[in-house]
């Protein structure tokens, strides 16, 4: 994992308060939103931004639980790891990083829809998030297709870059901000 | 028909199915590893109950603070299970319970509302 990466993320965010690399499971990611939830708690987050804040959080890690390759496994065999950040800057807006390997095909497959998805306003993607809920059409064995939907739709802004590591490997960070300085 | 009670955990709800006084509760976060999996029971037992020939209202509360996309979907498929009971004449009604200040749950409760125009559905308001 990339030490300087989480440095420069620091140095534009402002406050790191959650950070972890390594091998991802479903109680890792449990005991990570026990850790998010006294964070909301002690800042008195309103209920709705943190409910927000937790399930871009899920959506991230499991995604990368389920998903994530390795730089030194055969080309599509899973290896559930991964780099996951949340900041908070001054105005305190919530960041959430995640970076994780995937592979060649993998992004063919996610760039278009992302880059769908960012051109998008917010009604449409709650428009289309309920379409693809209803019609079941992007769903397969552990996921509903509607993963980065849920996220858009509870963000205040994503980006996301790929990275080439090889000429099949990739690594891909994305960031979700989060406000939280809203009018009620 | 027997009744379900599966406990909660750190990310799994509390959930009560209960043949004989017609409650169905759910409340709680849902993000399980494998949401399909995980609820299955929980969808066979509603289904075998709206097969019976049970002729009293049922009621159901949902109280999900927050959950995943996959949930998401498995509620929506658990709504249209309700709505196929209601179309074959079950009586049915249904409490989306949500906390005053988490207006999240609220809009997903909202949009449930708006899928499923059949339904007895309401909003409560803790």
């Amino acid at each position: 994992m990339n030490i300087k990466m989480i440095q420069d993320i620091v140095e534009e965010d402002g406050i790191l308060f959650l950070t972890y690399g390594g091998f991802i499971s479903q109680s890792l990611i449990s005991s990570m939103m026990e850790a998010l939830e006294k964070e909301a708690e002690q800042n008195n987050l309103n209920l709705g931004i943190s409910s927000n804040i937790f399930t871009i959080f899920i959506e991230l890690t499991q995604n990368m639980m389920n998903y994530s390759k390795s730089k030194n496994l055969e080309y599509d065999e899973n290896s559930p790891e991964g780099l996951i950040l949340v900041t908070k800057d001054i105005d305190d807006c919530y960041y959430i990083h995640s970076q994780n390997i995937i592979t060649e095909d993998d992004k063919n497959r996610i760039e278009p829809k992302l880059e769908k998805i960012v051109d998008m306003s917010k009604e449409e993607i709650k428009k289309e998030y309920r379409l693809l809920r209803k019609s079941g059409k992007d769903s397969h064995g552990k996921g509903a297709g509607i993963g980065f939907y849920e996220i858009a739709k509870r963000s205040d802004g994503i980006k996301f870059e790929f990275n080439k590591i090889t000429d099949e490997k990739y690594y891909f960070h994305f960031i979700s901000k989060i406000k939280t300085n809203k009018e009620k | 028909m027997h009744d379900l009670i599966i406990d909660e955990t750190k990310y799994t709800p509390y959930i009560k199915l209960d043949a004989t006084n017609g409650i169905i509760e759910i409340k709680g976060k849902s993000y399980p590893e494998n949401t399909f999996e995980f609820y299955k029971p929980m969808m066979n037992w509603v289904e075998d109950f709206f097969n019976s020939d049970r002729k009293e209202k049922t009621l159901v509360n949902l109280e999900i603070i927050y959950f995943n996309s996959s949930s998401s979907k498995l509620f929506f498929d658990f709504f249209d299970l309700l709505e196929e009971a209601h179309n074959k004449g079950k009586e049915i009604e249904i409490n989306w319970i949500y906390h005053s200040d988490n207006e999240s749950a609220l809009e997903a409760g909202e949009d449930f509302k708006e899928d499923f125009l059949e339904l007895n559905f309401n909003l409560v308001e803790k």
